[in-house]
């Protein structure tokens, strides 16, 4: 899946783009969190979603070693169900 | 985003300054921003030869019990945890700053980019405007379940960790020095190139529509 300006849903009466992201966290996304909280996204015309990340797409980082590291970023992205992930 | 990492040791640590972590072994987790801050950090300040580094856990409330119970010598962490493990009597010995960089897929739509960039934008704006008032946020997600963090109150955050800025698009010099540094640890082959790495067509008309808009 891409990020597709065709991927519109109905809010409120109103036609809005859709999008979905990979999980964020507040170290890393407090702007995104506020964006999502404070209905910014939503006034921008953004249906912005985040998906959970399945227990399949979770490995430990101490599997990895520095020059082969384990990383759990961008999994959705590589299957089609998120547009951006964090990196 | 702006991510604060901080190089932590334990309270009873006789390790005071970054250059007293050479040869100790440092808790990272290998493959994240963090860990990478953190290697910086101690190549900034031993020989790369007595740099020691063990893989950590990804959570930073795990990684903190890790180092509490001497499975390493020190560790590197973000918000809250910094603030938790501060409270905990811990030491930071070092901090930096890095970015948090969304990555898309190579048909991201700029309009779509714009309109999520324009909300970033305000919510930057109205963080900075008041952080104190939106530290709360750091309890949420990971952190949810961690009894520390959710202990800590508004007041107990260092805000001058916790910086945000409007969206640029990727300066190129810097990209190719985090590209050409991480080849040099091995973690990353070959040679940068600016146009394989970076769309500069979706994020120039992304970064044009979201700040005619948003200014």
């Amino acid at each position: 899946m891409s990020w597709q300006r065709n991927d519109l849903v109905e809010w409120e009466g109103a036609t809005m783009m859709k999008m979905t992201i990979e999980p964020v966290s507040a170290f890393s996304s407090l702007d995104v969190l506020v964006a999502i909280e404070e209905g910014l996204f939503s006034a921008e015309g953004l249906d912005l979603q985040m998906l959970s990340r399945e227990s399949r797409d979770i490995r430990s980082t101490t599997e990895g070693t520095l020059t082969s590291p384990v990383t759990n970023q961008g999994r959705l992205q590589e299957r089609g169900e998120a547009t951006m992930f964090q990196g | 985003m702006i991510v604060c990492a901080a190089l932590v040791v334990p309270p009873d640590s006789k390790v005071y300054v970054p250059q007293e972590l050479a040869n100790r072994k440092v808790g990272l987790d290998y493959g994240n921003g963090t860990a990478y801050a953190g290697l910086q950090m101690l190549e900034g300040a031993v020989p790369r030869e007595a740099v020691t580094t063990c893989a950590a856990v990804i959570h930073p409330g795990e990684r903190l019990a890790a180092m509490l119970r001497g499975e390493f010598e020190a560790t590197v962490l973000q918000e809250p945890w910094i603030t938790v493990a501060e409270k905990a009597g811990c030491r930071l010995v070092s901090t930096t700053f890095f970015h948090g960089t969304w990555v898309g897929g190579p048909d991201l739509d700029p309009a779509l980019y714009a309109a999520f960039l324009r909300g970033v934008i305000q919510a930057v704006r109205r963080i900075t405007a008041d952080k104190r008032k939106y530290v709360s946020y750091f309890k949420h997600g990971w952190a949810a379940g961690d009894p520390a963090v959710q202990a800590l109150t508004p007041d107990d955050f260092n805000l001058g960790r916790i910086q945000l800025r409007e969206p640029t698009p990727i300066p190129e010099d810097e990209a190719r020095w985090a590209w050409d540094w991480m080849a040099s640890w091995g973690v990353l082959h070959g040679a940068f190139d600016a146009g394989a790495q970076i769309n500069r067509k979706v994020e120039r008309e992304a970064h044009e529509l979201a700040f005619s808009a948003a200014t």
